[in-house]
């Protein structure tokens, strides 16, 4: 009882305040303007399609940029450098094929996993998360992109077959 | 004298040390829960790690105690001839050490945060059907731990007290330190949440240097014990005066002329040596044996925590005791 209690304050305060904030306030600069989107091709995660990315990940940048009525930048490059720009606040979205045991996660901060892959490795079945990547301590801007890919785990998975083939 | 056996506690001190057997079991207890708690809501958060690993951390100098606990009244043997009250100290020392470590630690690692002007990110959770931001959840979590801490410090203090036990002090400062600096955790994850990104780190290296100053006492308490410092006030520098008082009870006795005291602590009990100066008017052999017993179980009711005091006749003072204790004393009187 006493935790539901706790559970609506939570919901309340992060409702009624709009906490957590931005600390460069990305959320609000990319509501009504532009969502700055790097990406690396790596099918069926992210696919290149001339002018931007598509793919699964290239939906969710394109459903996070439709939610905020924005329009996206596409940069094209390999993953280091992305990342680099991405921890110094150039971007505002990394989509590389990303998995959750990325060694990328101290520099840029990794999203809950949208989908889990299931692959056999010699033999093993093992369980990969993927994420895309956010600048870290933007944290209403990650809340945002977080609760977009909850609400949409369920056709991103379909995406993920529907693409490979 | 009962220099050959182990010390004895005091009824009611004896029920004390009952009570310091249940507190460190019960501080284990709730540490590796709230360490369970924490463990579950980490996340990215390089706070919430620091959190997590002081509970680890605190739990250790209880489980110290509770096996010193085990050694200390044993009976002295062939090895260790001074008996085992020291193990104390041992559990003294784990404390003292633990408590500066989580200090420092603390210290550098809000420090480089700073310096790199690092962002903490923290996403989201999803519990019973509502994703809720994580911070909320650590902010609940680190309540729950600090609650935890808090409580055991309150309960320690009067029973390190009691039992003038400067081990079980010292938990109950590290336990203190530990509620502390999960306050400042949580205000650093508020301060996070209104998008101040310094907030985590600065808060976090504010309270470290408390923790490291609260360490740094204990350890020089420690090795003042391991210097056989005279005995000390509990959580404090100053010397106590029961010296004084043992030489003043001493010199007012018919048989003595003169006489010098020297203490030491020895885990929870104060041992030490009284030389005395006797009147050597015709005092035979065997009415100096009876005096010098009779006078070692009457200085040691003076107080509870006396054990294993030797009675020691020299013929004089200089060549045998510490001269400081006699010339400071009578500085005190002039002082006086």
């Amino acid at each position: 009882m006493q935790f539901r209690l706790l559970l609506y304050i939570a919901l309340t305060l992060t409702t009624a305040c709009g906490l957590p904030r931005d600390t460069e306030g990305t959320l609000d600069r990319v509501r009504g303007g532009t969502l700055r989107v790097g990406f690396v091709v790596d099918t069926p995660w992210v696919t290149a399609t001339g002018v931007g990315a598509g793919g699964v990940e290239g939906a969710i940048a394109a459903e996070l940029a439709r939610g905020l009525g924005a329009r996206i930048a596409w940069i094209h490059a390999s993953e280091t450098p992305l990342l680099q720009k991405l921890h110094d606040g150039e971007l505002d979205l990394v989509i590389a094929g990303l998995t959750k045991d990325s060694p990328w996660a101290a520099r840029a901060s990794l999203t809950r996993p949208y989908y889990v892959d299931t692959t056999t490795v010699h033999g093993e079945r093992t369980e990969v998360p993927h994420v895309v990547a956010v600048p870290p301590g933007e944290n209403a801007w990650q809340v945002y992109v977080e609760r977009v890919l909850e609400s949409r785990k369920r056709e991103l998975a379909a995406m993920r077959y529907a693409v490979a083939r | 004298m009962s220099v050959g056996r182990a010390y004895a506690f005091p009824p009611e001190k004896w029920e004390a040390r009952k009570k310091l057997r249940k507190l460190s079991w019960l501080s284990i207890g709730s540490l590796l829960l709230a360490a369970v708690v924490i463990g579950l809501t980490v996340g990215q958060s390089q706070a919430m790690k620091t959190a997590w690993l002081s509970d680890i951390l605190t739990a250790v100098p209880p489980l110290a105690l509770l096996i010193s606990l085990r050694y200390e009244l044993r009976e002295p043997s062939e090895r260790f001839p001074e008996g085992y009250a020291r193990a104390i100290s041992v559990a003294f020392l784990v404390t003292a050490c633990v408590l500066t470590m989580i200090g420092l630690y603390l210290l550098y690692d809000s420090t480089m945060k700073l310096v790199h002007r690092e962002h903490p990110p923290i996403g989201t959770i999803v519990l019973f059907g509502h994703q809720l931001w994580l911070g909320w959840v650590m902010i609940a979590a680190l309540t729950f731990s600090a609650a935890i801490g808090f409580t055991l410090g309150k309960l320690k203090t009067p029973v390190a007290k009691q039992l003038h036990s400067k081990a079980l002090q010292a938990e109950a400062d590290m336990n203190r330190a530990e509620w502390l600096s999960e306050g400042a955790a949580i205000v650093g994850i508020v301060l996070v949440a209104f998008g101040l990104w310094w907030g985590d780190a600065a808060a976090a290296a504010f309270i470290s240097i408390e923790i490291v100053r609260d360490g740094w006492k204990n350890i020089r308490q420690v090795i003042g014990d391991m210097m056989d410092e005279s005995p000390t006030k509990l959580g404090e520098r100053k010397l106590e005066p029961l010296p004084y008082r043992l030489r003043a009870e001493v010199r007012q006795l018919p048989w003595v002329k003169d006489a010098a005291v020297r203490l030491r602590e020895h885990g929870h009990t104060v041992t030490g040596e009284v030389f005395v100066v006797p009147r050597r008017d015709g005092l035979s052999a065997e009415q100096l044996l009876q005096e010098t017993e009779r006078t070692a179980e009457r200085l040691q009711r003076a107080d509870w925590r006396l054990h294993g005091l030797m009675v020691v006749p020299v013929r004089a003072l200089e060549e045998t005791s510490p001269p400081r204790v006699a010339q400071r004393e009578e500085s005190r009187d002039a002082a006086d």
